[in-house]
């Protein structure tokens, strides 16, 4: 069995503080699912937890087995058990979704060692029929050019490979229309053995009426401010999140006003028909 | 008029390397040294004139006699070229022969200062696929001129991989003149270890003439790497379209200067120009100096660059799966450098590339 132990994590990006000290323990066998309008830094958890750059930990813990998660560095983290399954995963031209995936599954066996290029494509040619997903994706680019819905089946399928301890699906249901949503469920509902422990974040809670949760989380100003079982769901359902806002005393249940992550090229001069010549 | 002298050749054995490389090859020519060792063509290639200079500059006597003012260039190092050749390959392929099969040609250089003169005469709708292969072992400076003459209506589809090694110095100089209807497409992965300078200049010269200059390189150690594009529009309604994409790592510099210019008149033409950079090594540079030279008004052109550091969230990215930097970084540089793989033939040839990329970003 397997634990991770997020102590009282507080995060800031810039100078602003987004995570206020948030508590959660998750074991393998659990899925619990976040919940919380947006802007409240429950995908800044997620990231937090995986490593991204952006951010800074600035106090508290986060432990996998009693492990200090955070002197891993991200790959290290990937190696020990953990994944992110990414609202806005990057697109990699040139890189082929099965060399990819390929280099991470190596990354797992000792040094030196390959995995079976007949595993390998057993495997994945299942994953890929049981995400319904298209044939050729194997020689495809990784996420270039792919629509929301093949980039966040395309996430469940990483995961499928890697098998980890302990997944967090960071709006795996955004942008999903309900057919692929149901895939996306089944697949999910297939992995939840002993073996994992799942962190589902989401704004719908539609979601969870196809992956079950057994614990419910509500974040609001970068903690959380509720926890309990698939209960609340259905008052949020009903009701919205006043009633949480009002119970705990916050106004403003925001940590972000705006998220716009800032691209910035170097140099540029030039038209946009430009860059696109074959 | 070009001077020829062969050196003498201290040896015939050709590379392991290159044994195993070209074996896999169908249309294969080996030059060492200026010495053609081996030589295996298909039967399609039966009406292809491929010699060296040695029967070439009798056989095409016509051709020799008026080669200076076919491209008249104030460039020293092209001058040295022709007044010192000691290397001479002379391809002719016929009026209306169209060449299936690709033509590969490995230079090799092994105990001289090569000096490589390759004149390329695609007649009129005729069409060739073109492979080089640039190599060496020994300390050397090496200065290769390719001249290629694409007639009217003819298609030159020129790909090459440059793999010289740090013991040399390397000039090269590709001209292209290509007259109506024709294409000159010139693409060619540029992965070095050598204090490196390339021009290549195309000359559309006819209405509908068509070109293609694309350059993928990557630098690394101390080394330095020049490479110029120039499209000149002699010809109305003509096409030219400038792609380059690098990658610089350690402490090297690599520049890359595309010139596209369109002349007076030479009306509707298209001038089209992308580079695309990243900057790997902390003290690396990477300079893309795109310039449009237009003299015309009724005519479309664009450029542009794009360089920046490995781009971070792809980095994260590919981390978040457990790969480390160092390979994360190798898959990134590998991907944005893969347009060149549609360029090599075979498989061993996109390994040696691939090798070689990894060689060059430990």
């Amino acid at each position: 069995m397997s634990t991770l132990i997020i102590k009282n994590l507080h995060a800031k990006v810039d100078d602003n503080e987004i995570l206020t000290g948030v508590n959660l323990e998750i074991d393998t066998g659990e899925t619990h699912a976040i919940m919380g309008p947006n802007g409240t830094g429950k995908s800044t958890l997620a990231s937090v937890v995986m490593g991204h750059p952006k951010y800074d930990v600035t106090e508290g813990e986060i432990l996998l087995d009693g492990k200090n998660v955070l002197d891993m560095s991200v790959d290290e983290r990937s190696r020990a058990g953990l994944f992110l399954g990414m609202q806005h995963p990057a697109e990699v031209p040139g890189v082929t979704n099965s060399d990819f995936i390929k280099t991470a599954m190596n990354t797992r066996l000792e040094e030196g060692k390959t995995i079976s290029l007949f595993n390998f494509i057993r495997q994945y040619d299942k994953a890929v029929e049981e995400l319904k997903m298209s044939e050729d994706l194997p020689h495809r680019y990784l996420n270039e050019g792919f629509s929301g819905g093949e980039k966040k089946r395309n996430e469940i399928l990483q995961m499928k490979m890697l098998k980890p301890r302990i997944a967090i699906l960071d709006e795996i249901d955004s942008g999903l229309d309900v057919d692929a949503l149901k895939v996306v469920g089944d697949n999910v509902t297939k992995m939840q053995t002993d073996d994992i422990g799942l962190l589902l974040i989401t704004h719908y809670q539609r979601l969870l009426d196809y992956i079950k949760a057994d614990k419910v989380h509500v974040m609001m100003k970068g903690r959380i401010v509720k926890s309990g079982n698939i209960d609340i769901i259905k008052r949020i359902d009903t009701e919205g999140y006043d009633w949480i806002k009002e119970e705990v005393g916050i106004e403003d249940e925001r940590v972000i006003v705006e998220d716009e992550e800032d691209q910035a090229v170097l140099g540029t001069c030039a038209t946009k028909e430009a860059l696109d010549i074959k | 008029m070009i001077k020829y002298n062969k050196p003498v050749l201290s040896n015939d054995t050709i590379f392991d390397k290159i044994n195993t490389l070209s074996s896999k090859l169908s249309n294969v020519l080996i030059i060492k040294d200026g010495h053609i060792l081996y030589k295996n063509l298909e039967d399609e290639y039966n009406d292809i004139y491929i010699k060296s200079y040695d029967e070439a500059m009798t056989d095409k006597a016509d051709f020799f006699d008026q080669t200076k003012e076919l491209y008249e260039l104030d460039d020293d190092a092209y001058q040295y070229n022709l007044e010192n050749v000691n290397s001479g390959l002379f391809i002719h392929v016929p009026k209306n022969k169209v060449v299936a099969e690709q033509l590969h040609i490995f230079y090799i250089q092994e105990s001289v200062d090569l000096v490589q003169n390759t004149t390329i005469i695609l007649d009129e709708s005729s069409e060739l696929k073109y492979f080089e292969y640039l190599y060496n072992e020994g300390q050397a400076s090496i200065n290769y001129v390719n001249n290629s003459f694409v007639k009217e209506n003819a298609k030159l589809e020129y790909s090459g991989l440059s793999l010289f090694n740090k013991k040399a110095v390397i000039n090269v100089t590709r001209n292209s003149s290509v007259a109506r209807y024709g294409t000159s497409s010139i693409r060619i992965a540029e992965v070095n270890d050598s204090i490196t300078e390339t021009k290549t200049n195309v000359y559309l010269q006819g209405k509908y003439a068509y070109a293609e200059a694309k350059t993928i390189a990557i630098t690394s150690g101390v080394q330095s790497a020049k490479f110029r594009q120039l499209i000149e529009h002699q010809a109305p309604e003509t096409e030219g379209y400038i792609e380059n994409y690098g990658v610089s790592n350690h402490e090297s510099a690599l520049e890359f200067e595309g010139v596209g210019k369109i002349n007076k008149f030479m009306k509707h033409s298209i001038a089209r120009q992308s580079n695309n950079g990243i900057v790997l090594g902390k003290k690396a540079q990477l300079d893309a100096n795109p310039l449009l030279l237009i003299d015309e008004f009724d005519v479309e052109a664009s450029h542009g660059a794009a360089i920046g550091k490995i781009d971070e969230e792809q980095l994260y990215y590919l981390m978040s799966r457990g790969l480390s930097t160092r390979d994360a970084e190798r898959l990134i540089i590998s991907g944005f450098l893969s347009p060149v793989l549609e360029v090599l033939s075979s498989d061993e040839l996109k390994e040696d590339f691939k090798n070689q990329v990894q060689n060059k970003t430990l």
